[in-house]
Formats: C-alpha cells, structure tokens, sequence
C-alpha cells in the first residue's frame, strides 16, 4: 500500500492558486525600525494612540530580537532555517490607492484576482448569504452587505476602518486577548499589523449571515501580518469563516496573523478556517511560514467559542487556537483536520484555559501526513484551582499515508482541581487494507477508496463548517489527494 | 459459454496450500451451493474470486465470461459484476453509505456505459433496495457498517448486492450469526434477485439458508477441493449426517 | 576594597566538575585505564549538557534546577554505618524468598548481603566488587548502551559511581529465586548519592529483581542512581522498583533497558515516598520481537512531587510496548506523567500502547499528564490515553449502601483503582505487601 503509485502522486499534488497578480505596488523597504513603524502608521492614516501602541510593540520586539538565542519559540515539532527579520518589507499596498472608498477605485486586476479565486466582490456576482472582507498584502479590499449589516447594527469592516470609526471598540478590546507581550510572534504582529477584519455584533443580534475574510499574499519579498478582532456582545451570536491563499514563490514568505476573539455573557462565536497558502514545491522549495496567534476569551457566563480549521496550506503551520474559559458555564470547542504532504511541517492544536466553574471544552483533532511530511498535534488542557466541574474531551486522530511521513502527538494536561474531569485518547495507524478491499469490491478504485476513507476520517471535523463552506472543504481535500492540478 | 469457469485452482496465504485444485462451472441464472467443514477453503475460495491480495493463486484458472478474472484488480472484477458479499463487512469509520453507493454505483454504471444516476433517482433505487432486505432506511446517513448489528450488517451486504445489480454474487457464510427473522429477510431479499442473467455462489457451513434459497446445485468443500457435487438434496444429507462420512469416502480420515 | 561576589554566579555544575578533578584519580578509577578515560568524557558531556533549565521540556513540570541549588555533599564514598540483622528486618518483605543485596549510601555491604546457593555462572555482587573480580563482565557491559552522551544525570552518574549492585545471569539460565536490592540512606551529612546498578541477563536468560529505596534519616539527600539493564535474545527480566523513601530524600531514578530481539521486559515502577521524585525508564529495542512492559503507580501525599518519564525507542520492525501508569495525588502532592513513544522510520508493524490515569483528591494537589507519540512509520498502531478524574461516587454509594464507612468506601474505590497496576506484578510476595502498603495508606 504504502508505496503505490498513487500515494506518491498525493504526495506531489500540485497548487493551483499559485498565480501571481501583476499590480503596481507601494512597498516598504525591507527592514524593521522605528522609521518603518512610522512609515505603516502613516501611509494607513492612524491615529496618535495606534502609532503609539505599535511603538510599544516594536521596542519590546527589537528587546526580543536582541536575546534572540533564549527568546526565539523552538519547542515545536518543526525544523526550518532562521527567519531574517531584516530582510521582509512589512507593508505592501497597490499602489493606486492605500484605502478604497469604493469598488469603482480598485483595479480590475485585484477584483479578477479575487474571481479567480472564486471571491466575486462585485454587486451582481458577490456570493450569496455570505459578507465577504477581501484582503490583499497589506490592504483590504471590499467588504460586502456592509450595509445590510448595518441594519442590525453589526459593524463589519477592516481593522483600518474600525480604528478610524471606532477607536473605543478598538482601544478596549485590541491586545486584551493576545497582549503583544504574549510571545515571539504575536510581539512582531502587534508592531507591523495591517488590515485584517473588525467585526462587532451588538446585544442579541443574532448575525443574519456568514462574515468571511479572504486574504491574499501577492506581492513578493513581503509577510503578511493581518490582525482580527471579533466581539460578540451580551447575548449574541457570529459565525465568521477565513480563507487564505499565495502565489506559488520559490522564497518563503512568513505570516503572523494575530486574531482575537472576545465572547461575552451568554454569546457565541463560530470561528472557521480553510488555510491554503503556498504548501511549497515538491521539493520542499518556498512555501509560506505560517505562525499565528489565535485566541478567544468566553468573558461571560454561559458563552461559546468554537474553532474549526481545514489546515492543508503552508511549508510551516504554527499555530494553536485557544479558549480562555473565564465565564462559568462556558464552552470551548476545537476541530481541527491537518493534512500535510509533499515537506510540509505542521506542528497544531489548541489551548483550553479553564478558568471559571462548569466550563466544558471538547477538542477533536484530526492529522494525516504523506509524503515527506511531519503533522504534529500539540494541545493544552488547563484546569486552573478555581475551574470546579470543569469538563474536556480530547480526541486525537492521526493517519499516516506512506513510510516517509510522521504524525506526532504532544498533549499537555495540567490539572490543578480535585472536581476536574479530563480525558485524552489518541490513535496513529494507516488505511486498513481491509478497508480499501471492501471498497475495491463494490467498484472503486484504489483512489476514491483512499479519498473516500480520508473523508470519513475527517467528517467529525468537516462537519462542523459552515455548510457554505463544508462542500468547498471537502473538494479542496479531495484535491489536495488527488495529486493533479484543478 | 459459462458464466463461471474454475479450473484446477490451487492457492496459498503465506507457505500454507489452501485451495488444492478446485474446478467448478457456474452458469448464469444458477444458484449454487457450496458447503463443507471449517477450513476446507471455502471463504478462500470467495476471497481467491474477488481478489484479496493475501491470497497467491498457484496454480490453475479461472475465466469469468470468458476473461481472465485473476488478471483483474479487485476493483475492476466488481466493475464486470462479480460481487461478494463478506463474512465479516469491514467498517468504514465516517463514510456515509449514501456517498459510497453513489460512489460504486457511479463506477459501475460507468463501465456499463451507462449515464450517472440523478439524485432523486438514486434516493429512490436506495429506498426501494433497503426495503426489499427490509432495512430501514435511515442506514443511509450512517456510516457504512460502523456500529451496525451483526443482522444489520448482513443486510446490508445484501441490500448493497440489490443496489449494484451484479452477474455473479457470491455469498461467504451470510447466514453465519443470523437469528431466525434476520435469516429470512436475507434469504428473501436473495430470492427477489434471483434472475436469469445472475448467478449465486452461496458459501455456507449449514443447511439452514438452503431451506430457503433452494440451490441447483450443492457442492462440498474438503481439504481444499470440492469433493461431491449433487442436488439440494445433498444438502439434507449433509445436514443428517454431518461432514465425517464425506472425508472419510474421499479418505481423508483414518 | 571590592569583595568578590564569584561564589553567588557560580553554576551547580561547577561543584561537580570541581569535585570531579579532586577524585578523579584512584579514588574512582582504581587502576581501570578503561574507567578513566570513560570517566572523563562522561564528565566532559556533562559540563557541555549540564542540568536542564527552565526551558527543557523533558523537565517542564519538574524544577529540577532548583533542587539542585542546594549544596549536597558530594562524595563517591561516603561512610557505610554498621546495621544489624534486627534492623534490616524492618525492610523486609514478607514471605518473599530472594537472594538478598543491601547498598548502604548506594555502597554494597557483604556481610549484611545473602547471596549464596547461586546458579553456576550467576555474578551477584558489589558494582566495585565486580570491577575487580571480573573485569571482562564489567568492561563489556558498564556504560556500554548508556545514552549518557545525551542525558546530563547519566553523564554524571558514569563520572562519579563508585559502586551499586551488579547481577549477570549466564545464557540460558533461570534464576528461580528473585533478587532482592534494598536501598538504604542512613547519614547524618547530606549526601548527594550516585549508585549505579548493572543487570545483565544474557540471552535465553530470566530474573526478577525487587529493589526497594528506604531512608533512615531526616537529613535532606539526593540520589542520582542509574540501573542499566541488557536483556540479551530471548531473555526475560521482571524488575520492580519501589520508592519507599522519607520526606527529605530526593533523587532520579533512571532505568535504561536495552533489548535484543525477542527479548520481554516488564518494569514496575512503584513511588509511595520521597521528597521530589523522578523515574526514568527508557526502553531501547534493539532487534525484532522484543516485548516491553511499563507499569507505574504513585501516590503522593504532603508537599512529594513524583514525575514519571519514559521513552520507547521503536528502532526496529515488529515490537510491542505497553504502557499504565497510574497515580493518586492527595494533600498538596504533585504527580507528573510524561511518556514518550518513539517508532522510527521503518519500524513496522510496531504495537504500542501507552496510558496514563490519575486521581486529584485534593484542591491543592495537582497533576501534569504528557503522552507523546512521535511516529515515522505507518504500518503500526499506536495509541495512547490520558485522564484524570475523580474517584467513582456511584461506587462509593453503592459500597456504603452496603453498610460500607465512607471512609472505608473510599480506600476500597481507591485500591481499586490502583489494582489493575498492582495486579500485574509477577512476584506474589511484592503484590501482596504493596497491597498492604496501599491501603494502609489509605486507612483502609
């Protein structure tokens, strides 16, 4: 099994959202330095407060920077060279216009990008049910149904926008979650940011539609370092979906997203990812550095926060949405599918910080590794003094498809209270070859028995997207099994 | 030209000769028996015909419309309508039993050059089929075989047998397990099958099924080889005296 | 006038190292050209490796650096106190018939040791002693499938042992009766101890080995011990380790099996006492078919702090590792569970299972749960399960509906619950005392 010709080709599939999109772009030069924050701070028109929140970021960046040796995060499964911090432009805009006050301003080519990615932002065509937030490099694009939103109070813009039209909203919330002092990452994110998404639900608005966020690498030589905020108000409910994809580059590209998400009493939040950026090559040659900080905090009682990811981009996925269990009665949910092959590192999972009485959290993971591939799952239960009847359920499913690939496994239980009730299970095996016989027998081939028992594999997982974007999922996985170009 | 040619077929799992020369023609529309004592190569012989890589054919042939069916991937001799119905269904953690019909379905009528049914056609073959083995329906939004009883499993051999119309249907002891209700609804959902253009190969170790799947043909296996063939009558005599009387006519016991 | 403040920068490593060239001569070497020069690259890897920091994840819930500020005596030969008959009786295990080896301080004492009617062929003796008396043994086997190159306390240890016990089963041999080693502390100086036991068991070979750690003394001390064990083709050891130690004895405790093909090996690591505790057993397969068996059961009470870490080094095809360990952590007691499940590439059809189960009672008790499993190879199955929880109230109940005290209730869910541990201990006097010791401490 391991060795026929059709896991080789999975191994070596091929990235079809690979192109490039040949635009005029302001870039600044590579490097980090005051000037630099200056420079970002200015071109996005911010206030005094912002450049000096960025500033405080950037100082205890650099103090990072310079104890380098002890301050760099290398306890993940992964193994890359040193990242040259100097040597990537920290903000890239087409070059037209820095901000688009509508769509008639932006260049054709960025709204075809986004066709082709399947995004239409235009009036006619843009998707229905679905408000969509496009983002490319340092920049947002569109954001659509803003004004149907609007009506129930929803507030749905870039972060550039939110910081101009509610600075308050911003001021209290930005960095209450991921604190730039959080580590390595999140520090750099905090002093470079740029446009990501800001959504504010109101109390008991229960949010009429999906709100999505797509965001695009193009231009070369540059990170990506969006920064998200969500808070859902006493009572309300939001799903919000994110996509992301890049050129194909034979450069790495690094992106250091922070997102935050703040759940308050008695609401809910339903955070989904399908990330796709640029795997690398066979060879293992380019590929985006994906490390992001993704956190949400249930502040009141009885609120939700659920993370689902497809993660099957990225030559390095570092990254480990969280809940912070502070409200009693709240809930904590994470479900994760992660397939790596070809020299793919992912290294994965979640934190769950039980705080507050009755919290329950459950964590599904599910990793498949081919090729060349290492898939790690590293995950936190943390059930602090104060947590009493406090609940989590892990499960952790690994498949292997071929003998040169690795899936590993890194719980961390920390339990701190008698009442707490924690449990763990994970399993690692291949295919059965029993399963793919069973298969063969009704008429299928070799292939759509692999896909078929991948699938099911991950059903826990997939069916926890939004159903918008379950189908979508399930025919990027088919795809990436499939070894051919789309 | 028969549907089902075995000639001189020997095979083996690992150094242990297992088949050792077994000859059988099967004709479309027949339904034939196979019968014998544990470890005398019948489900070997199921798993030889529907070609679980364990098995090393020796020696021997076997033609299936004429074709050579050794030759075929497992997947494609399911394509030309050879179907087995297995002793123990394997599970398929999370794949939906719709999808997968859909799927094989789709494979099959594509190599009958035939169109892809539509959704509401295909819902409608499947709610027909699950009730001919009196399924329940629902089986459709579960995964396939997980979780399912040892009854509901055979029954779902049976109804995925009715779903994908095949030529040759072999059926490894589906009566193994079976209380009495779930016993007849298999034996019904087998008769209502039961065509001219189809042929069963029915491998048992009682006479139980046979009361009611009446066979043309009873054959016993021992040690590897079919060693008398006969009528459904063989079959009682078999049931009366057990398998001791056959070894020790083809002298296999001191 | 500036005083110098070089005594507060100096790093602990720095006392080893400085006390290792004051001994570094005969005291430790004798006349072993061997030794010596095994010594000093072992002691040069330790001060390149040192002690593991904050940042070290195989020592993440365990502050070890810490501890080890405090300024131990360091001495390989520390004074061995006389002990009577009468005294060691006290240590005994009831009913259970065993060659018997006492180490003083980690030092072998002859006189107090029972080790006659052996097997032809069977070296039951002194570590030191059998460096003398037979050399060749001693030579082939003593750091020789040791990973100290890697691990800082094994390093150390192969530096500075002096002695330990030594037990070699000759091919082919049972030992029918089971070796008994028991540990004593008894010192009025606080002694950082580094005994270091050597188990040979060559192929075809089998032997079960009791150890059992006691202290007599409420002076703070420290063990750094190392067992090696080789299990050659075919061989079979059953080795049970006890810690039975008071509140001021600390130590790690690192068990390195090393395994030729075929070769079964169960280890039965069982901490009822010490301060801060930490057990390592690590398994290497080194050829096909090897069986490992790791079971754990702790119970920390007080302020103990008992960290269980093991690695199963999958290296070849066609292995089988298991793994429980089980603990009940009460008062303001800290337990730690970190297992790893190494299958390199090509280790096929590898089985390896791996679980850990815990028991919080109190608030101020706490548990730390890390299984690992590390997989190259896909043709394996592999698993590993974590929980921790309460005892089972509808047990309880239903046992006090029986006339049960709650109390009494209690002791009974919680032997329980250790039971399945307990119960896989192969010497039946050892199951019937731990039994005893267990619900003695619960108040059963």
């Amino acid at each position: 099994m391991s060795d026929t010709a059709y896991l080789q080709q999975i191994a070596q599939s091929d990235y079809k959202y690979g192109f490039e999109t040949d635009i005029e772009v302001e870039k600044a030069p590579p490097g980090l330095s005051e000037e630099v924050i200056h420079y970002i701070s200015d071109r996005r028109g911010e206030p005094d407060w912002m450049r000096e929140w960025r500033l405080r970021a950037f100082r205890y960046f650099m103090s990072l920077l310079e104890r380098y040796e002890e301050t760099y995060p290398r306890w993940a499964h992964l193994k890359y060279p040193d990242i040259d911090f100097q040597a990537i432009s920290y903000y890239a805009a087409p070059q037209r216009k820095p901000r688009y006050k509508s769509l008639d301003e932006v260049d054709p080519k960025i709204l075809e990008t986004f066709r082709k990615l399947g995004i239409p932002l235009d009036e006619q065509m843009r998707l229905a049910g679905v408000a969509v937030d496009a983002v490319m490099d340092s920049v947002s694009v569109a954001t659509t149904f803003k004004e149907e939103l609007a009506k129930h109070g929803i507030i749905f813009c870039s972060m550039g926008e939110a910081i101009e039209n509610y600075p308050e909203l911003v001021k209290k919330y930005l960095g209450s979650v991921v604190p730039y002092t959080d580590n390595f990452f999140a520090a750099l994110n905090s002093a470079v940011f740029s446009d990501g998404s800001f959504v504010y639900v109101p109390k008991g608005v229960r949010c009429p539609m999906e709100l999505s966020t797509y965001f695009r690498i193009n231009t070369a030589g540059t990170g990506q370092f969006e920064r998200t905020l969500i808070i859902a108000d006493e009572g309300s409910y939001v799903s919000y979906l994110e996509g992301c994809t890049a050129p194909m580059r034979d450069e790495h590209q690094l992106h250091a997203a922070v997102v935050e998400l703040i759940a308050l009493k008695d609401a809910e939040i339903k955070y989904s990812t399908v990330q796709n950026w640029y795997p690398g090559d066979a060879e293992g040659k380019g590929g985006v550095y994906n490390f992001v900080t993704k956190r949400g905090i249930c502040l009141g009682e009885n609120s939700k926060i659920s993370w689902t990811q497809l993660e099957t981009g990225s030559a390095i996925t570092w990254k480990y949405p969280s809940v912070i269990l502070k409200g009693d009665n709240s809930v904590g949910e994470f479900y994760s599918v992660a397939f790596t092959k070809g020299y793919q590192q992912a290294d994965t999972g979640t934190k769950m910080i039980h705080l507050g009485r009755n919290t329950r959290s459950t964590i599904i993971s599910k990793g498949i590794a081919a090729g060349y591939s290492n898939n790690s799952y590293r995950g936190l239960v943390k059930v602090a003094r104060t947590a009493d009847n406090a609940r989590n359920f892990s499960q952790c499913d690994s498949m292997l498809l071929g003998d040169k690939c690795g899936a590993h496994t890194f719980p961390y239980l920390e339990i701190e209270n008698p009442t707490a009730q924690v449990e763990h299970e994970a399993t690692t095996s291949k295919i059965g070859e029993d399963q793919i016989f069973y298969c063969q027998q009704r008429g299928l081939s070799e292939e759509t028995a692999i896909k078929l028992i991948v699938n099911g594999f991950c059903k826990e997982v997939l069916a926890q997207l939004p159903m918008e974007f379950a189908m979508e999922a399930q025919k990027l996985l088919a795809i990436e099994l499939e070894g051919s170009v789309g | 030209m028969a549907l089902l040619e075995i000639r001189n077929l020997h095979a083996r799992v690992e150094e242990k000769e297992i088949l050792k020369g077994v000859n059988l023609t099967v004709n479309a529309g027949e339904v034939h028996a196979i019968m014998g004592p544990n470890g005398s190569g019948k489900s070997t012989l199921a798993s030889v015909l529907a070609g679980r890589e364990d098995y090393e054919v020796t020696e021997g042939e076997v033609l299936y419309d004429g074709k050579n069916l050794l030759e075929m991937e497992p997947d494609e001799r399911a394509r030309e309508g050879v179907f087995l119905a297995f002793q123990y269904p394997v599970e398929l953690p999370g794949v939906n039993m719709a999808t997968f019909l859909r799927e094989a379905l789709k494979a099959i009528r594509e190599h009958r050059g035939l169109p892809p049914l539509s959704p509401a056609e295909f819902m409608k073959l499947l709610k027909e089929k699950a009730a001919l083995v009196g399924l329940d329906p629902s089986l459709k939004q579960r995964s396939v075989n997980e979780g399912f009883s040892g009854g509901e499993k055979k029954r779902s051999e049976i109804f995925q047998l009715a779903m994908l119309e095949p030529r040759l249907a072999i059926l490894d002891e589906t009566d193994s397990g079976l209380d009495i209700d779930a016993l007849r609804a298999v034996a019904d959902g087998v008769n209502k099958l039961r065509s001219p253009d189809r042929a069963f190969v029915i491998i048992t170790h009682y006479q139980r099924l046979l009361n009611y799947i009446v066979p043309d043909y009873v054959h016993v296996m021992v040690d590897g080889r079919i060693v008398r063939s006969g009528d459904k009558s063989l079959a009682l005599e078999l049931e009366e005296k057990g398998y001791d009387w056959i070894k020790e006519e083809v002298g296999l016991v001191a | 006038m500036t005083t110098t403040l070089t005594a507060t920068t100096t790093r602990p490593e720095d006392r080893f190292l400085h006390a290792f060239e004051a001994y570094a001569g005969e005291v430790l070497n004798g006349t072993s050209e061997h030794l010596a020069t095994l010594r000093r690259k072992a002691i040069e890897r330790f001060g390149v490796l040192g002690f593991p920091g904050r940042k070290s994840e195989a020592w993440k819930y365990t502050p070890i650096a810490k501890v080890l500020q405090h300024p131990y005596r360091i001495d390989p030969m520390p004074t061995v106190p006389a002990l009577t008959e009468q005294t060691l009786a006290g240590y005994a295990i009831p009913e259970l018939d065993a060659y018997r080896v006492v180490l003083v301080n980690g030092r072998f004492v002859p006189e107090l040791s029972t080790t006659s009617d052996l097997p032809e062929g069977v070296v039951l003796t002194g570590l030191e002693a059998a460096a003398r008396r037979h050399a060749d043994l001693f030579e082939k086997y003593f750091a020789h499938y040791l990973d100290f190159e890697n691990e800082p306390f094994l390093a150390l240890n192969t530096a500075f042992a002096r002695d330990g016990f030594f037990l070699y089963v000759p091919e082919g041999t049972v030992l029918e009766r089971p070796v008994h080693v028991l540990h004593l502390i008894d010192t009025d100086e606080e002694l950082f101890l580094q005994p270091r036991n050597v188990v040979v068991a060559a192929p075809g070979a089998s032997l079960k080995l009791v150890t059992s750690g006691h202290s007599r003394t409420a002076q703070r001390t420290f063990t750094n011990g190392v067992t090696e064990v080789f299990a050659g083709q075919g061989a079979e050891v059953h080795q049970y380790d006890l810690r039975l130690e008071g509140e001021a004895a600390s130590g790690i405790f690192s068990t390195q099996a090393y395994l030729e093909g075929g070769a079964c090996y169960t280890n039965g690591t069982l901490t009822l006492g010490g301060a801060l505790v930490r057990n390592n057993v690590s398994v290497r397969f080194d050829d096909q078919e090897g069986e490992a068996h790791l079971y754990g059961f702790f119970l920390g009470r007080g302020s103990m702090h008992i960290d269980n870490h093991t690695m199963i080094d999958h290296a070849v095809p066609n292995c089988v590792s298991n793994e429980l360990y089980k603990g009940i952590l009460d008062d303001e007691a800290t337990g730690v569970f970190n297992g790893k499940v190494l299958v390199r590439p090509h280790a096929q059809q590898t089985n390896a299972y791996q679980s850990n189960k815990s028991i919080v009672l109190t608030r101020e008790a706490r548990m730390y749960s890390k299984p690992e499993l590390e997989i190259y190879a896909d043709d394996v199955r592999c698993t590993h399960g974590a929980a921790i929880g309460q005892l089972d109230e509808d047990g309880i109940f239903y046992l006090r509906t029986r006339g049960l005290t709650l109390q009494k209730a209690r002791a009974m869910m919680l032997l329980a619950f250790a039971r399945d541990v307990l119960d896989q201990i192969t010497v039946e006097p050892l199951r019937a005392y731990l039994d005893e010791l267990v619900a003695g401490r619960f108040g059963a």
